[in-house]
């Protein structure tokens, strides 16, 4: 069933919380009545069916505007307040929406024919509606597009992956299971922004379940008191959440199960789950298990999901990225695309019904790394995930990428991306970025940084301007946290850039 | 003690204590030297080679956004 019959069904229970936003409550009615509201804005006031971009953090009108967009028929654009005006255009640009919603203030300039709907008219269109429901004959169809994801680009463009609503109602079926954990109070977090779609987890599955979203946002990252304040109250059952947030918990050794002692169950994904967070976490929270699972963007979320076993744990092997989900076919190929034995590192594809449509608006793209395959006798879409893998018995390895994709706290970074737009910035003529590795993952980013300045003295505050400057063309998450300005770069025998050179000097 | 405080601090920032030395009130957050995850990485180095616990709850971003202002706050628990 689509989310948006269950929230229907929910909503008939007066009581029943649907989202924890700071002290605020909002019901499952409320969000029925607000998603309601806002479909019928879009339906009278609307003459296409352009995607909806909606820019703010983790606001409480964020999900009613999501699910009543979904509701006229429309994709959502999920913009995160990490992303700097420059991205934010540029997304605005592809997408040519003709409503905006900000939550947040922002002196972006939109395309002509694009309204901007600020949190102030959000409120009113929510409170002056008196009618009913909307006519699940105006919802999304299958074939259409829910959501809209930007993702880091190679070229210094963020890209576009759409989601329709066949792909998520698809990966509801395998992976409501998964989430469907018995417990007195079935608190789920709302943690990751909603232009990340490990949230899809929680937004979709969560609220099929009827859970309760737990929302925890930036201000209460900011300051960890106010973070381990709101744990403690918070009565979580369901934790899902990057590998990196669960880490960032985990410094007070207060998190434990004292602090949650109704938590059932971890599920991580986004990025490489190491072994000393399942450690830490197998002793703080003896009763709580925890998945791991693992999948990109461009297939809906996730395609694998592993119950992490002691024995998984005690192995000397990487925690495993687990097992494909039922409807879910894995091949691991050579450089000729030919499958490689059991136990041999090569590329990983992903064949299901789960996989995307491809970018949107870029066939080129697309066609480098969708494609149409037989699976099983029936024709399904395939993606080349550009990450290195192996198979061992039914469980799968991840081994590091093929490209200069990385993921740093869970976000997933184009090196290039960052290079590419490190040499917009004044005095800035070339640019080389480098991930620095601490135990099973990245740390941090590191650039080296061709300067067409001398600079005597300090170089501090040089390197602070060129930061704040790139923070204007990128998310802060992208910005390096080291800048090593230099007047050459060594090269190796073909004239390219030697980045293990650079690598060994930090 | 100083020395090693701002040597600790300038590797989590990425810069080199001699700079860090030079502007002693620079905002840490606001210049973008620090953000969450690697404040509380500077934490747990400040425990592990100097034997400072800061309890992460007690801390807040205000208390140590400058380089005078960390090394103050380590001096005292020290």
């Amino acid at each position: 069933m689509f989310v948006l019959e269950k929230i229907a069904q929910y909503a008939k229970d007066e009581n029943r919380k649907a989202v924890i936003y700071h002290d605020k409550v909002m019901t499952y009615a409320e969000l029925e009545q607000f998603s309601n509201a806002f479909a019928d804005f879009l339906l009278k006031n609307g003459k296409d069916k352009s995607p909806v971009v909606i820019y703010g953090h983790k606001e409480e009108e964020f999900l009613p505007c999501m699910y009543g967009a979904l509701k006229a028929g429309r994709a959502y654009v999920p913009v995160d307040i990490t992303f700097p005006a420059d991205r934010l255009e540029m997304v605005l640009s592809d997408v040519s929406p003709e409503f905006f919603v900000t939550l947040r203030d922002t002196d972006v300039a939109v395309c002509e024919g694009t309204k901007r709907l600020n949190v102030n008219e959000i409120d009113e269109i929510f409170k002056s509606y008196k009618g009913g429901a909307i006519d699940s004959a105006n919802w999304v169809k299958p074939e259409d597009n829910c959501y809209i994801l930007f993702t880091s680009g190679s070229t210094g463009r963020p890209k576009g992956v759409p989601i329709n609503r066949a792909n998520i109602e698809n990966l509801a079926s395998q992976l409501i299971p998964w989430c469907d954990i018995e417990a007195s109070t079935d608190i789920i977090t709302n943690q990751i922004s909603f232009s990340f779609d490990v949230s899809v987890v929680s937004v979709y599955m969560g609220v099929s379940l009827g859970k309760t979203l737990y929302t925890i946002d930036k201000t209460m990252m900011e300051t960890p008191a106010s973070l381990y304040e709101g744990l403690e109250n918070s009565n979580l059952s369901f934790w899902v959440s990057t590998p990196s947030f669960a880490e960032l918990c985990a410094m007070s050794e207060h998190f434990n199960e004292k602090m949650l002692p109704n938590l059932k169950r971890f599920l991580f994904c986004g990025e490489t789950l190491t072994h000393k967070l399942v450690d830490l976490l197998h002793e703080r929270f003896p009763n709580a298990d925890i998945v791991n699972t693992y999948g990109p963007t461009e297939a809906t979320v996730l395609v694998t999901a592993s119950l992490i076993t002691r024995e998984m744990a005690e192995d000397q092997k990487p925690i495993p990225i687990g097992e494909p989900l039922p409807e879910v076919e894995f091949r691991i190929v050579d450089s000729e695309g030919k499958p490689v034995k059991e136990g041999e590192t090569g590329e990983l594809q992903i064949i299901s019904d789960n996989v995307g449509h491809g970018y949107y608006g870029r066939p080129d793209l697309t066609q480098k790394a969708f494609f149409e395959t037989e699976s099983r006798g029936v024709k399904k879409r395939g993606y080349r995930t550009g990450d290195a893998c192996y198979q061992c018995g039914k469980l799968y390895y991840f081994c590091g990428r093929m490209d200069f994709q990385i993921k740093l706290n869970g976000y997933r970074i184009e090196l290039e991306d960052i290079e590419n737009n490190m040499v917009k910035v004044e005095n800035v003529s070339r640019a080389v970025v480098i991930p620095v590795m601490k135990e099973e993952k990245v740390d941090y980013l590191a650039a080296f940084v061709l300067s067409t300045k001398e600079i005597d003295g300090p170089k501090l505050r040089e390197i602070t301007r060129i930061k704040s400057e790139l923070a204007k063309l990128v998310p802060n998450y992208m910005v390096p946290r080291r800048i090593v300005l230099c007047s050459s770069l060594p090269t190796n025998t073909n004239g390219k850039v030697d980045r293990k050179e650079l690598a060994k000097q930090l | 003690m100083e020395e090693k405080i701002l040597e600790i601090l300038a590797d989590k920032c990425g810069v080199e204590a001699e700079d860090l030395k030079e502007d002693m009130d620079i905002d840490l957050f606001e210049e973008g030297l620090l953000d969450s995850f690697a404040m509380l990485g500077l934490l747990v180095d400040f425990e592990e080679q100097l034997g400072i616990k800061i309890e992460i709850t007690e801390i807040d971003r205000k208390d140590i956004n400058t380089p005078n202002k960390v090394v103050d706050c380590l001096v005292k628990r020290g």
